[in-house]
């Protein structure tokens, strides 16, 4: 098998950094005299790794939690764009059990990084959302596929660019997302009709919004339907960041200024 | 044998002997009653509160546990309260004062050193959760406040346990009384501002006169309310974002706007 270690040595020659994916301690210390190009790609930083990426989800798909890592190692300049870099990450368990090489430029740059850092909202607002639309969408309402549509920051602009279809349930309510009660209140309201409206702190504004942006030069793709397009809409007009969850395939989508940046299957989670 | 047994026996006075039964009885007893109290306390989950302290800590360096340290307290009180009362059975009459003193002293003392080690757990466990609490804000001096928490009660247990034992302890009280003056005044002056905001902040978040969307004016700034909350309010315009202390609401009031 020594061709396999000959590829394997391929593989891993003349990298630019190592990027480590959820490592266990034990695992992080035989790497930590690793001196330039050492990145840890976790959901904490518990290994106390000098150069860090927060993972906000556990990404299940391989490649959304490698593009997240480079992105966010790109962003925070921890790898120049150009640089080839491998990845040693966990596909079917904890442990490290893959390694991979890729070379992070602009293609790689899907805004998924910024989705969450450089987001009106706090990350950890976007995060509980995600969250709360991904309970959703694995549960459905009473077993039925249910769709969701959530506006995120900019809640102001947002409200001044829709109406209300009914009365607010959320009126004079403190309800934060990321309360416990919340995901069973959201989940019971995701019967009404139209957008959730959340602030940049998490302030639940309002819900039964029927949103009314300019929809000129929204780009998202073909087929989906008019809840992904107001979603897409709305923070095109505003620096919102819309979280919508298919009634139709079951899938969580988010959109930042008129594009889709990232897609997420639920059942995933 | 049997008979100089029996010498033996009529020798010394019932006296002397129901003292001694008394003695070992009572020995016997404070054994059961440290381990009875052991028992209890690892059963209410006490070591698991005070894991990490630094008087549970130190414990354990000397071989020990605050639990043992506790229970063997309860034994030699009770000891001591045995050997007391076998000493009075017995009638040691020259005695006398010096004991009926020392029966009276010896709860406040037992009293005394269970609040001392009740205090410093407390105070060890007090500078842990506040630690906790502010490891979110990264400031290097921010490490003095859990050290100050840990000592004032430290202050407060040192002074009840003292009061405890009769010892004076009014220029020890003075001087807290001139701290916790010298804190309250402080801190209403630091907090001056932001108490007021916080109490109108209180009154904005239940009553809603806005909320977020609206349109408002506030002296010569206008723009969309974005986020209501505590101490601040949060107005845009286009490419300016006003944090608004809510007393300046209250003192300006604010104008909402409809077009």
């Amino acid at each position: 098998m020594s061709m396999l270690a000959d590829f394997l040595n391929d593989l891993v020659a003349d990298v630019d950094g190592l990027f480590l994916f959820s490592p266990s301690s034990s695992f992080y210390e035989r790497f930590e005299s690793v001196e330039t190009g050492l990145v840890v790609v976790a959901p904490q930083n518990s290994v106390g790794a000098d150069q860090f990426v927060e993972l906000p989800l556990e990404f299940e798909n391989v490649r959304d939690r490698v593009r997240f890592g480079l992105e966010g190692a790109m962003d925070e300049d921890l790898v120049d764009s150009g640089d080839v870099v491998a990845c040693a990450l966990g596909t079917f368990g904890d442990d490290s059990d893959t390694i991979l090489r890729v070379r992070a430029d602009e293609k790689m740059h899907s805004g998924m990084y910024d989705l969450f850092t450089n987001s009106r909202a706090d990350p950890s607002v976007i995060r509980d959302v995600f969250e709360v639309a991904i309970e959703l969408g694995k549960k459905g309402q009473k077993g039925s596929p249910v769709g969701a549509l959530f506006v995120v920051g900019d809640a102001g602009k947002v409200m001044n660019k829709s109406r209300p279809l009914s009365y607010n349930p959320f009126e004079k309510s403190h309800v934060h997302v990321g309360d416990p009660i919340v995901n069973v209140m959201l989940k019971e309201f995701s019967r009404l009709d139209g957008a959730f409206v959340i602030s940049d702190s998490g302030k639940i504004v309002s819900a039964y919004r029927y949103l009314e942006p300019g929809a000129e030069g929204v780009d998202i793709p073909k087929g989906l339907g008019a809840r992904h397009m107001a979603g897409g809409a709305i923070t095109r007009d505003t620096n919102a960041t819309a979280i919508v969850l298919s009634e139709s395939d079951g899938l969580v989508r988010a959109f930042k200024g008129g594009r889709l940046i990232l897609e997420l299957d639920p059942e995933d989670y | 044998m049997q008979a100089q047994l029996g010498q033996l026996y009529n020798a010394v006075p019932p006296r002397i002997w129901l003292a001694l039964g008394v003695l070992v009885l009572g020995v016997l007893l404070s054994i059961v009653v440290g381990a009875v109290n052991r028992r209890l306390l690892e059963r209410a989950g006490l070591p698991s509160i005070i894991e990490g302290t630094g008087f549970e800590r130190l414990a354990q360096g000397l071989g020990t546990s605050t639990i043992a340290i506790v229970a063997q307290l309860s034994t030699y009180f009770l000891i001591g309260l045995t050997i007391v009362v076998a000493l009075t059975v017995a009638d040691v009459g020259y005695t006398d004062t010096f004991w009926t003193r020392l029966v009276a002293f010896l709860p406040r003392l037992f009293v005394a050193l269970l609040i001392l080690i009740v205090g410093i757990l407390i105070g060890d466990k007090v500078e842990l959760l506040v630690a906790e609490r502010l490891r979110g804000v990264k400031l290097p001096e921010i490490g003095l406040i859990p050290t100050l928490a840990k000592y004032s009660v430290f202050y407060l247990a040192i002074l009840v346990a003292l009061s405890q034992v009769r010892i004076n302890t009014l220029a020890l009280v003075v001087l807290l009384g001139a701290y916790a003056f010298a804190l309250v005044v402080f801190a209403s002056l630091a907090f001056k501002d932001m108490l007021s905001s916080a109490a109108a902040g209180i009154y904005l978040l239940l009553n809603q006169p806005y909320t977020i969307g609206d349109q408002v004016k506030l002296g010569e700034q206008s723009g969309i309310v974005q986020e209501v909350d505590m101490l601040v309010t949060r107005v845009e315009t286009d490419n300016r974002e006003y944090i608004i202390p809510n007393r300046a609401v209250f003192e300006e009031g604010i104008v909402r706007v409809y077009d």
